[in-house]
């Protein structure tokens, strides 16, 4: 089953702008909210990690339900996790499409990994200072 | 010490008396003087006209629509581009330019004084921003009260004394110069997208008339001893027919000031408008030329239009909307919170509608028709009627009849029958102009106590030297080289330093902001008043202790004190 | 010591009646502030000095060393993208367009992934707008399209429209009708008298309809439109007909949806629409705090808001291929400077990974997603809080932030002068 992802801000997304090395905020940014009977169907529960994928890439993310959605929609604060899967393109406007993002989902035991380690994946070097 | 001696110019200096005469002018720590000092450097004038530097008395180069205008526009930045050279940035931009654009377009003039239009008090840190980004201009700005809450209940309730305070506590708060009304009433009206047709129709919830607002504002001006007087757009504005509201707008200014006008009347083509609607419009420039030639009290500039694409952009919301309408480009409208509004549209003139070549014919008509060229002033409501750059071509079709025909030959065939401009004989002389550039500006502002507007020692030493040799040039033939000597100077100089060379710029400027501070008694002090305190608490979204603009943003601020009037 | 009236520097509300209590070092209480404004002043998470990384290792350095490293990268670099800029103050944004300039590079502002659409719009058709105290002193009708406010401007509800008494709205929340359009129903929505939920992607065609409605050729709609019922559509556009004065406020729902740039022109020539009937007043909800300020400098100096390219000599713009994720998607530039911003965590991977690949400084007071992708990071004061200067709210009033106490870090303007230094005499400009 496909899903749109839709990207967005939350208060705490907001509030923790200035600390991203902060437990919290990986906790908020990888959270992947989703409508209650979608996670039913999928077999997952609050906190379950989930592999999510499209075309522009993957990154595991924690289930979080949300009443807010309507069945096949995701959403995910904007921030590293999210961009993990939104593609660079902009159809000639310098805008990606963070707002509908085809994604697929399967449940996975992998970790959600921290911010230092996605910049790592992208051929940065964790800063731990 | 830095002196300069310019020698051997072709001098006209109408405040000074001076008509044209060979002469040295010398300069010294950034004034006219008598005498340059030994080793000074020496600038070649000879064949050269030479004039205080160009005073621009109602342009719009500066803050939230001007930048706005430029957001929204990016064919007009495209339209004027140049490159970063010596010491010139990057300039974008034709009707809109950048600030750098304008400041060096304007130096490459002989310009070296500009006022901008209109700024709305609770956006004035952005006119003050962009100034400073205008270096070569010593800048001012009109303060829009046309809409001020404050104002119009003080003016309802007849209270001449408050009136003036909230104009004192304001222009001191924003560092303004000088009380601007456009379209007043109008402006607060189209806060629900109504206007005011009439000078006596009643502003909606706030029982007064534009009228009232205008009359009032006047006295007041005077009470506080202001340098300007009123700077007065007309109600009515762009509406065939207007000519009344504007003669009976005249009418209401009395004779206050032996120095200058009471009332500045500014693009008054817009204003001179007869006929009922866009078919019949017809010129009514002779009745607002007799209007002003009675009136000594009344000084006005031309608001001239030129054929060719511009952007218009004024405080007054409801007009734009009605141009939109008409021309159903792109429309912006920015009102602003308990004191006025603000529109932009995109427009061409054509040389193909009758309208626009009724409008063009009209400009110049007051021009020729005013009798005394210190009553009216050359502008083109910069860059409403067209952008400055064209500021030559008009001076040399006020100089020259030919050139008017010719012109004339190139419009729609039917415009001679609605416009009186083709049966015009005069021709602008060099000292008419001079007056028409600088002089009177200069006395309309009352900046001469500051020094503007002449080349006598002690003055500013803003000059402009032009290549022209009035001893060999006819303007009244010779129009194209008129056209391209007022065009570029061979050198500009201002506040004793050269700052542009044959249409080069070539130093960093380093420009003055000029404000208004009316010293008002403790009766007129409004900063602790209880209703005035009330505004800022209640209905503006910007707190009272951080609306001011601070001095950081006038690195070199030059301010005249008034004190209120006995 | 407390200090009244002070500029938050957070969102694009910019409130400034926060009250501030300090004790000359740090801030010690909040008062008047969101959530998002007690975490901003209460917070102290610095990055203590400028850090620069060589292989796989990352050292402290002198800030002279840091500032000379940076303008070497910037001198050597063919393509520099100078990007971010809007949790800065004017003065260093201004400093930053005359560094793009001398270096011949791009220059670039958060709005390239916010609000850039809606300026594209505004370049095609124009800006009904207005300041804020309009909408509160006026407004009988407020619709937020695609925005959220409780979360992301947490007090413009309170300061300038559902909760805000005007001159003539004297009780606002009872006479204000609230309309709320989204594809989630937020918490902004749940405080609505009238939630509009749409399907994603249906933004364009729900505008049109209701253009069609206030155009009076309702007739053309007979059934639901992108999930919203002919019924609500009419109620909707009835409600906006008979306001007295109505605003939109319109999010990133609309300029990040299929559309983009065409949404925000549909929402503005609804407007329009709706001004042959009464007044209406549209408005995009700016995201930093001094997001239009970039927009508003950039312009008076270069004639554009944001994605200028200087490559030529001249001020260039083209969005789509003058804009940041554009040219790194492209991998076109070769450095990048970063001020006050994080595109590591905002733009895709895929840029992210060009950023790591080429030398990227970032002059930022804190560590973000971006420190880890960089070679150097230079600590700087937080305007605001220990550096002062000017700020655009939304709606373009300009307002001055206020500094607090001295801190021990040089402002975005200081290091980015000396770096201009550096570049000019380079240049030999």
């Amino acid at each position: 089953m496909t899903f749109v992802l839709i990207t967005g801000r939350t208060i705490v997304q907001g509030s923790y702008v200035e600390r991203k090395s902060h437990p919290d905020y990986h906790v908020e940014a990888s959270a992947l909210h989703m409508n209650p009977v979608d996670m039913l169907e999928h077999d997952l529960e609050e906190g379950s990690t989930v592999l999510v994928s499209s075309d522009a890439g993957k990154v595991v993310l924690q289930a979080r339900p949300s009443t807010l959605l309507q069945r096949g929609e995701l959403f995910v604060c904007l921030g590293p996790y999210a961009n993990h899967l939104v593609g660079p393109g902009t159809r000639g406007t310098g805008m990606p499409d963070f707002k509908t993002t085809a994604v697929t989902i399967e449940p996975t035991d992998d970790p959600v990994p921290g911010v230092a380690e996605l910049m790592r994946r992208c051929g940065g070097v964790p800063y731990e200072g | 010490m830095s002196g300069l001696l310019i020698r051997n110019a072709y001098v006209i200096d109408p405040l000074a008396g001076i008509r044209g005469e060979i002469m040295d002018i010398a300069i010294l720590d950034g004034k006219i003087a008598e005498g340059a000092g030994s080793g000074c450097e020496v600038i070649d004038a000879q064949g050269c006209l030479t004039l205080p530097g160009g005073i621009d008395s109602h342009s719009h180069v500066s803050g939230t629509k001007v930048n706005f205008g430029r957001y929204m526009s990016p064919e007009d930045m495209r339209a004027g581009r140049t490159s970063r050279r010596g010491v010139m940035h990057v300039t974008s931009g034709y009707s809109v330019p950048t600030t750098f654009g304008n400041s060096y377009r304007y130096s490459a003039m002989g310009y070296t004084t500009v006022l901008e239009g209109a700024m709305a008090p609770l956006e004035a840190r952005h006119t003050h921003e962009e100034f400073t980004a205008t270096p070569h201009q010593d800048m001012m700005a009109n303060t829009l009260f046309d809409g001020n809450w404050s104002v119009m209940e003080a003016v309802r309730d007849k209270d001449l004394r408050r009136t003036a305070a909230v104009v004192a506590w304001t222009l001191a708060a924003v560092k303004g110069f000088a009380i601007k009304l456009t379209n007043p009433g109008g402006t607060e009206a189209w806060g629900w997208g109504e206007d005011l047709h009439s000078i006596h129709q009643q502003v909606p919830n706030f029982g007064v008339t534009p009228a009232e607002i205008i009359g009032t504002m006047i006295r007041a001006n005077e009470l506080l001893d202001l340098p300007h007087s009123v700077h007065l757009h007309c109600n009515n504005l762009g509406v065939p027919g207007n000519y009344q509201t504007t003669l009976e707008t005249i009418d209401l200014a009395p004779d206050l000031n032996s120095r200058r006008q009471s009332l500045y009347l500014t693009h008054v083509q817009f204003h001179s408008y007869g006929g009922t609607t866009w078919r019949d419009i017809c010129s009514k420039s002779e009745d607002i030329a007799r209007a002003v030639n009675n009136r000594p009290q009344v000084a006005i500039d031309m608001g001239q239009i030129m054929f060719g694409r511009t952007t218009t952009m004024t405080a007054d919301g409801p007009m734009e909307w009605r141009l939109y309408m008409l021309h159903h480009n792109k429309w912006s409208n920015h009102d602003v919170e308990l004191e006025t509004g603000s529109g932009i549209i995109p427009v061409y003139y054509s040389r193909k509608s009758l309208v626009n070549c009724v409008m063009w014919a009209i400009g110049l008509e007051l021009a020729l028709l005013v009798k005394d060229p210190w009553q009216c002033m050359l502008a083109t409501d910069n860059p409403n009627g067209a952008p400055f750059v064209k500021y030559p071509e008009i001076i040399a079709l006020l100089m020259s009849r030919k050139f008017r025909d010719k012109e004339g030959e190139k419009i729609d065939p039917r415009t001679g029958h609605y416009v009186p401009l083709f049966s015009l004989d005069r021709e602008l002389d060099w000292y008419e102009i001079a007056v028409m550039t600088r002089a009177a500006q200069a006395k309309a502002l009352g900046i001469t106590r500051i020094g503007k507007g002449t080349l006598t020692p002690g003055s500013e030493a803003d000059v402009a030297i032009y290549p022209l040799d009035p001893a060999d040039l006819d303007p009244a033939i010779d129009f194209e080289q008129v056209m391209a000597g007022f065009a570029r100077t061979r050198y500009t100089i201002k506040r004793g330093r050269v700052v542009a060379r044959d249409g080069e710029v070539i130093v960093e400027g380093a420009n003055s902001t000029v404000w208004t501070r009316a010293n008002v008694p403790p009766d007129m002090d409004l900063s602790a008043d209880r209703e005035f305190v009330k505004k800022f608490e209640q209905y503006y979204t910007v707190r009272m202790r951080n609306y001011p603009v601070q001095d950081v943003y006038l690195p070199r601020g030059v301010r005249i004190d008034t004190e209120v009037s006995p | 010591m407390r200090v009244e009236d002070v500029v938050c520097t957070f969102c694009g509300c910019l409130c400034d009646d926060l009250v501030i209590e300090t004790d000359g070092k740090k801030i010690v209480g909040v008062e008047n502030g969101c959530t998002l404004a007690n975490e901003k002043f209460m917070g102290d998470h610095r990055l203590k000095s400028p850090i620069r990384r060589e292989g796989d290792r990352w050292s402290e350095v002198s800030l002279n060393d840091a500032i000379r490293e940076a303008a070497e990268i910037l001198l050597d670099a063919d393509r520099p993208l100078l990007y971010g800029w809007s949790g800065t103050h004017g003065e260093a944004q201004s400093v930053g367009v005359h560094l793009a300039e001398i270096l011949g590079g791009v220059i670039d502002n958060t709005s390239t992934v916010c609000h850039g659409p809606s300026i594209m719009a505004i370049q095609e058709v124009g800006h009904p707008g207005c300041t804020l105290g309009q909408v509160k002193n006026r407004a009988d009708v407020v619709l937020y399209w695609g925005a959220n406010p409780i979360e992301a401007h947490p007090r413009h509800l309170s300061r300038y429209t559902t909760y805000a008494d005007g001159f003539f709205v004297k009780n606002s929340f009872r006479e204000r009708k609230l309309v709320v359009v989204d594809v989630r129903e937020t918490e902004s929505a749940a405080l609505a008298d009238e939630f509009v939920r749409i399907e994603p992607g249906g933004d364009y065609a729900v505008l049109s309809a209701l253009r069609a409605i206030v155009r009076g050729r309702g007739e053309v709609i007979t059934g639901p439109v992108a999930g919203v019922s002919r019924e609500q559509l009419v109620r909707v556009a009835d409600l906006c007909m008979k306001a007295k004065f109505g605003a939109i406020f319109f999010g990133l729902g609309l300029t990040m949806s299929p559309g983009k740039n065409k949404n925000i022109r549909n929402a503005i020539e609804l407007t329009e629409e709706l001004n042959r009937h009464t007044k209406f007043t549209i408005s995009p909800m700016r995201g930093h705090w001094n997001v239009y300020g970039s927009n508003e400098v950039f312009c008076w100096i270069t004639g554009y808001p944001y994605a200028v390219d200087f490559a030529r000599g001249i001020a260039f713009y083209n969005p789509g291929e003058t804009t940041s994720v554009d040219i790194l998607r492209r991998e076109e530039c070769d450095a990048c400077l970063v001020v006050a911003s994080d595109p590591g965590a905002h733009f895709p991977r895929a840029c992210a990974e060009h950023l790591a690949r080429i030398p990227t400084i970032q002059i930022d007071p804190h560590v973000n997603a971006t420190t880890h992708l960089c070679r150097l990071q230079i600590p700087v004061a937080v305007t605001g809080i220990d550096a002062e200067g000017t700020a655009y709210r939304m709606d373009g009033v300009p307002i001055r932030t206020r500094k607090l106490f001295d801190g021990d870090h040089p402002s975005d303007t200081e290091i980015l002068e000396r770096i201009y230094a550096i570049v000019k005499e380079a240049k030999g400009a």
